[in-house]
């Protein structure tokens, strides 16, 4: 048993497994996604068995508390990324102002097969949000504002943005560069309940020319829209993108292909009923990540190069102690101290 | 930023090359001057050298104090501030190594010309600031770039001991290193910087990691630097392990350990020619 142990710590299979990864990192190289998964998991899996068959048998590493430790912490890590990839989850969402986070509006979600999280008691409402910009179009920072309910019907209002996302059971929602305007509209059709919805314009301000979009309510014929507004975008100055304080002038396509322009609270006569244009809100777009070994890998990472920097610490120790006696000894005028080790 | 700005951070800036360019003029002078005379003449420069490397590391310090003001943001954007900012780094870690290992001193010789190509290569750039990103904005960030620097350095002392293995393997130049150690001793000095940079390639890893989830939402993404770096981290983890496994001479060691500096120094700037601004595409 020891001697089967002792050959899978072989260090000559460490360098093999190194050499893999290595090659297979290179292979990753700024193209994860196109690189098939196997050239990293071959390696590691490689790498784990041969790590932890040296803790268990090679007396270098499991007699020195600072090497045991750096292995045991990099064992920790290659196990704990592997069930962060089983247990993970991501996805994207954009949210309208004023309205409650939904797990069905998720989109682009991947999860990993262990997932188990509580997506489901996830609440929050999403606020106004500021992004300002520099000469230049250099996006500064984004300041959301969302409502986490703090029981007995009270809010409590955070500002999320850039850096700091929105942490709720785990789950961590980070703003993105995707956001933009929301005309809010009502469909009032001749027979049946009114439909109010948001219809999501492109990002602004990267499709700034293009704010346009399609709205089909229910059991209406599509609609479509063009948004025209005065958000002070000025790429020679410094602005600030602030929606809650923008003017929007919507422009409709009505009949006859005729372009009828839409303040706030106006409405427009079209085919099977009257469209009414609310407001202009904003949507902003989020980033969903969950893993639930973050604060385990940082552990384990700490673990692992406390454990390297106390190797460290004792053989610097010797080096320091030779400088020391190299340095007296050259002090004396009469020795010779060229090309002779110590 | 204003376009007639004046850049203020330029006099000191030339001010500190100018130190540095002295104290490697001052080495080669006196590894001439060892040459040819006795041993004990070896080290009348050094306070010099010591006096001018500490003044190039100060004056670059200011350097980096005026464009800080200058721009409103520290030194973490373009090439031309992370080109200064490593010129002081490298400056100041190997100045305390200089001070206080003075057995180590004649490496100068091998690490003031590594500094300098930095030191001429910042000399071509424009010295114009870039908006500071918003996800630079973490305390992370100094810690990643913080823990960097000195894994860089680490491995730039390391590489002046091998620099110095490898140059005494020519007979023309193995008299200028004769009262320095054994090439044991060096091969093993040398080992213990390279674990040194090792234990802050590692620190710079995971402080990177962590600002990244902060940043962009995940900890590790493969993106060009990420990977470059992981691939440092790696080579200089098999070199140790192949060290310890093999009789490797210490002529391919050391090989190794500049071959392990090269690739640190192209993973800090050579990327940036392949992707222009650091983990481009996440800013």
């Amino acid at each position: 048993m020891m001697k089967r142990l002792r050959q899978l710590a072989s260090l000559r299979l460490t360098l093999v497994g190194m050499g893999l990864l290595g090659v297979g990192a290179a292979l990753s190289y700024d193209n994860p996604v196109g690189t098939p998964v196997w050239v990293l998991v071959v390696p590691l899996a490689l790498l784990s068995v041969n790590l932890f068959a040296a803790i268990l048998s090679n007396p270098h590493i499991n007699r020195r508390g600072g090497l045991l430790l750096f292995h045991v912490g990099l064992l920790l890590i290659v196990v704990l990324a592997a069930v962060g990839r089983l247990t993970r989850m991501e996805g994207r969402i954009e949210l309208t102002e004023g309205s409650a986070f939904a797990v069905e509006d998720l989109t682009e979600v991947r999860q990993g097969p262990w997932h188990a999280g509580a997506l489901d008691r996830v609440e929050f409402v999403q606020g106004p949000y500021t992004v300002d910009y520099t000469v230049g179009m250099a996006r500064g920072p984004t300041r959301s504002k969302v409502m986490i309910p703090a029981g007995q019907g009270d809010w409590e209002r955070r500002t999320v943005g850039d850096d700091t996302p929105l942490v709720l059971e785990g789950y961590r929602f980070y703003t993105t560069f995707n956001k933009g305007f929301a005309p809010i509209l009502t469909w009032l059709p001749d027979h049946g309940a009114p439909v109010t919805g948001s219809v999501h314009m492109p990002p602004y301000p990267l499709f700034e020319h293009r704010q346009a979009n399609r709205w089909t309510p229910a059991g209406a014929d599509e609609i479509r829209v063009w948004l025209q507004i005065e958000a002070g975008m000025n790429p020679e100055a410094d602005w600030r993108l602030d929606p809650a304080n923008t003017p929007g002038v919507l422009v409709v396509r009505a009949a006859g292909d005729r372009r009828v322009e839409l303040r706030p609270g106006e409405s427009l006569r079209l085919d099977g009923g009257t469209l009414r244009y609310e407001r202009l809100s904003s949507w902003m777009g989020y980033k969903l990540y969950y893993d639930p070994t973050l604060h385990w890998l940082f552990i384990a990472s700490m673990i692992a190069i406390f454990g390297l920097a106390a190797h460290f610490w004792r053989k610097f120790g010797a080096v320091q102690a030779y400088a020391a006696a190299q340095e007296a000894a050259k002090n004396k005028p009469s020795d010779e101290m060229g090309g002779r080790a110590a | 930023m204003n376009e007639g700005a004046v850049i203020t951070e330029l006099p000191w800036l030339y001010a500190g090359l100018g130190a540095y360019a002295l104290a490697t003029f001052l080495s080669f002078k006196a590894l001439a001057r060892d040459g040819a005379a006795a041993a004990t003449l070896s080290r009348t420069h050094e306070p010099f050298v010591l006096g001018l490397s500490a003044a190039g590391v100060l004056l670059l310090a200011v350097a980096l104090a005026e464009r800080w003001l200058r721009i409103g943001h520290g030194p973490f954007v373009n090439l031309f501030e992370l080109l200064v900012s490593q010129l002081f780094s490298l400056g100041l870690v190997y100045t305390v190594v200089y001070w206080r290992l003075p057995v180590l001193r004649p490496t100068a010789v091998v690490v003031f010309p590594a500094i300098w190509i930095l030191g001429v290569w910042v000399l071509l750039l424009d010295p114009a600031g870039a908006p500071y990103p918003p996800t630079y904005h973490n305390k992370w960030l100094w810690a990643h770039v913080g823990f960097g620097k000195f894994f860089l350095a680490f491995c730039l002392v390391g590489s002046g001991l091998a620099g110095i293995i490898l140059l005494r393997g020519s007979r023309l130049l193995a008299s200028l290193f004769r009262h320095m150690p054994a090439d044991s001793i060096l091969d093993t000095v040398a080992w213990r910087f390279m674990l040194l940079a090792l234990v802050f390639d590692s620190l710079m890893l995971v402080a990177g990691a962590v600002w990244a989830q902060d940043a962009w939402g995940r900890y590790w993404a493969w993106d060009a630097l990420e990977t470059s770096a992981f691939l440092n981290w790696l080579l200089l983890g098999a070199s140790i392990h192949a060290r310890a496994t093999y009789r490797i001479s210490m002529r391919v060691t050391s090989i190794l350990i500049v071959v392990i500096f090269v690739f640190a120094f192209l993973t800090y700037f050579g990327t940036p020619f392949y992707s222009e601004a650091a983990h481009k595409g996440v800013i």
